[in-house]
């Protein structure tokens, strides 16, 4: 068991480069949030107000935003989910021999730049990409199909993109599944699906819950994916901190939008570990 | 032990004093990336690198973001020298976070166009761009005439407009309104004509070269553009020409200027200099398709072709650039909220 002191020394560096890069530069958005911004002037340093987050709830385009961002999180964590759950039971319970290519093929994507596999997402998705082109010399639609700078070409750039966090985490969840228990309901006569749903699913919670945080999280604070692939029509909350602060130099907007986004994660995580907590406890 | 730790000192220091003799013989140039990029390299810094033997480092990045950088690092920019759109120069200017240019220290300023220079000569346009349109002459045969011909159904799903995020979006907007009626401190006029076109438009571009693919996979045959951009491409085999519409094209002033704690300013300023030489600025000028600031450069005729000259720049719009920086997050505002969604 380690002691209270070599717990404090182990989490120390970390720690350290969390208080360092995440922990100070958050807080120093505060004041900058509650200031006013004149533009064509700059920040106005002198008088305090609270406009700034005042806007994200009342202007009805920070709320439609919002609204999408947080939609387009949960639908990816679920699409990653539904696809990622197979992937993961055929690598952990599939024919030995397939693991490591499988593991493979899932990692590979990941040694692979961002914003390549983004890029790549345009050649396919756009009006005259390979895809559209396809479907038109073949017959099936005349014009081209709207799939980028849309929720469309955001779910498949976002799920391609976090799939492969969601895999691993289930893989490593569902490595810890006893087989004996599952081999024990089937003496007892479960159906297959019955020892899924009871047994191997609730077992493999935590791996879900932890999977779902991440994905969410790195979901609803991407920035390359979205730029790329929603443009200037599509935003969501990060594309929209970085226009505040890149394009209009309205650093006060922007660090408001930015502090809502970090407690709003902080939130659902707080949320979610409660909820693992409580599903753990049950199965 | 304790020699242990002289000799780290004495290695600290040494890196440290190496850092910063680099640094001193360094300057690190702010500008926009693409073709401009290399063509920067070719007539500005290759002479100035040959003539000072000091070696310069380009940062890219677009007008806001550069003005972004140097705002976040107020008084002590990691850039030397800066291009940056006039309207976001006259921000930092106004922000305080730029030098006074030194006339007396820059032998070619008596040769350049005196509405070059910002107030204060805080910055100085460096060249002469345009907002125009620009069409593929292999498919519409009788070149467009007025900003109207864009709205033209014969053209609706080909065309491309700028998002409001770059030069050619506001200004776009801008010349749409005043067309239509309106001011700069009422665009309600200028939104509500661009609307439907951006609905149809088949991309809001962001970056001034993703127009090229559009025009090279045949894409659109029409855009809202730039004609030094569309001169590089031109000259690599795409048929492309510019129109100037008789409204007026919208003019572009890149300023070059040089950020506050500058560490060598006179190096600095020798380069500003390096920029404004006439035959610095004739070189920069075929290259990049752009009008010249200095009055004694002559341009060849292919290049005359494509930049606006005599009768267009007369014609030109010219937009305040202090009103821009102070009209232009609302313009943004209503865009985002009006026009994209």
């Amino acid at each position: 068991m380690v002691n209270l002191r070599s717990g404090l020394l182990l989490l120390a560096p970390l720690a350290l480069v969390l208080v360092a890069s995440f922990a100070i530069p958050l807080i120093m958005l505060v004041p900058t949030s509650f200031r006013e911004y004149s533009p064509g002037h700059g920040i106005i340093t002198d008088g305090w107000t609270i406009r700034n987050y005042l806007n994200i709830l009342t202007d009805d385009y920070y709320r439609e935003v919002v609204v999408r961002t947080a939609w387009l999180g949960i639908s990816v964590t679920g699409l990653c989910l539904l696809l990622g759950y197979p992937v993961a039971y055929l690598i952990v319970r599939g024919n030995p021999r397939w693991r490591l290519p499988l593991v493979m093929l899932v990692i590979f994507p990941l040694m692979l730049n961002l914003v390549v596999r983004s890029f790549g997402w345009i050649v396919l998705l756009s009006n005259r990409g390979l895809i559209n082109n396809l479907l038109i010399d073949i017959g099936l639609i005349e014009r081209p199909l709207k799939l980028i700078f849309n929720l469309t070409g955001m779910l498949i750039g976002l799920t391609h993109i976090y799939l492969p966090f969601m895999v691993l985490m289930l893989v490593a969840s569902l490595q810890n599944v006893p087989r004996d228990v599952e081999a024990a309901a089937a003496t007892l006569g479960s159906s297959r699906f019955h020892i899924f749903r009871a047994i191997t699913l609730p077992l493999t919670a935590p791996g879900i819950i932890s999977g779902s945080i991440l994905v969410f999280v790195l979901t609803i604070s991407a920035l390359v994916t979205p730029r790329m692939l929603g443009g200037p029509v599509y935003q969501v909350m990060a594309t929209l901190i970085y226009d505040e602060y890149m394009q209009l130099l309205d650093w006060p907007s922007g660090a408001a939008l930015s502090f809502s986004l970090a407690f709003a994660t902080v939130l659902i995580i707080w949320l979610s570990s409660r909820m693992t907590k409580r599903w753990a406890g049950l199965a | 032990m304790k020699r242990n730790a002289r000799l780290i000192t004495a290695a600290v220091l040494g890196l440290a004093g190496s850092v910063g003799a680099a640094s001193a013989e360094d300057l690190v140039l702010g500008s926009f990336g693409g073709s401009f990029a290399d063509n920067v390299k070719a007539c500005y810094i290759d002479p100035f690198e040959e003539a000072t033997g000091a070696t310069v480092v380009t940062k890219l990045g677009s007008s806001s973001q550069q003005a972004a950088a140097i705002r976040a690092t107020a008084g002590d920019s990691d850039m030397d020298v800066v291009f940056a759109d006039n309207a976001f120069a006259v921000q930092l200017a106004n922000e305080d976070l730029l030098i006074t240019l030194d006339r007396s220290k820059l032998s070619n300023a008596p040769d350049i166009v005196s509405n070059a220079w910002g107030a204060n000569d805080s910055y100085v346009a460096a060249m002469v761009g345009a907002t125009t349109i620009i069409y593929n002459k292999d498919k519409i045969t009788t070149p467009p005439t007025s900003w109207n011909d864009l709205f033209d159904p014969k053209y609706q799903g080909h065309v491309t407009i700028g998002d409001v995020s770059g030069t050619s979006g506001w200004q776009f907007l801008a010349a749409v309104n005043e067309m239509e009626g309106g001011t700069l401190d009422d665009i309600t006029p200028g939104i509500e004509k661009i609307k439907p076109l951006a609905k149809d438009a088949v991309l809001l571009y962001t970056q001034a070269d993703q127009v090229v693919s559009l025009f090279e996979r045949g894409e659109i045959d029409i855009a809202v553009w730039y004609p030094d951009r569309a001169g590089v491409a031109a000259s690599k085999g795409l048929p492309l020409a510019a129109a100037y519409p008789k409204e007026g094209a919208v003019g572009i002033l890149p300023t070059i200027s040089i950020p506050k704690g500058v560490e060598n300013e006179d190096l600095a300023l020798k380069f500003v200099d390096t920029i404004l030489d006439a035959e610095n600025q004739k070189c920069f000028s075929e290259l990049q398709f752009i009008g010249s600031v200095n009055k004694k450069v002559e341009l060849s005729d292919a290049v005359k072709a494509m930049v606006p000259t005599g009768e267009t720049v007369e014609n030109m719009l010219i937009l305040d650039p202090q009103k821009m920086s102070e009209v232009l997050p609302e313009w943004t505002r209503r865009w985002q909220r009006e026009v994209l969604r």
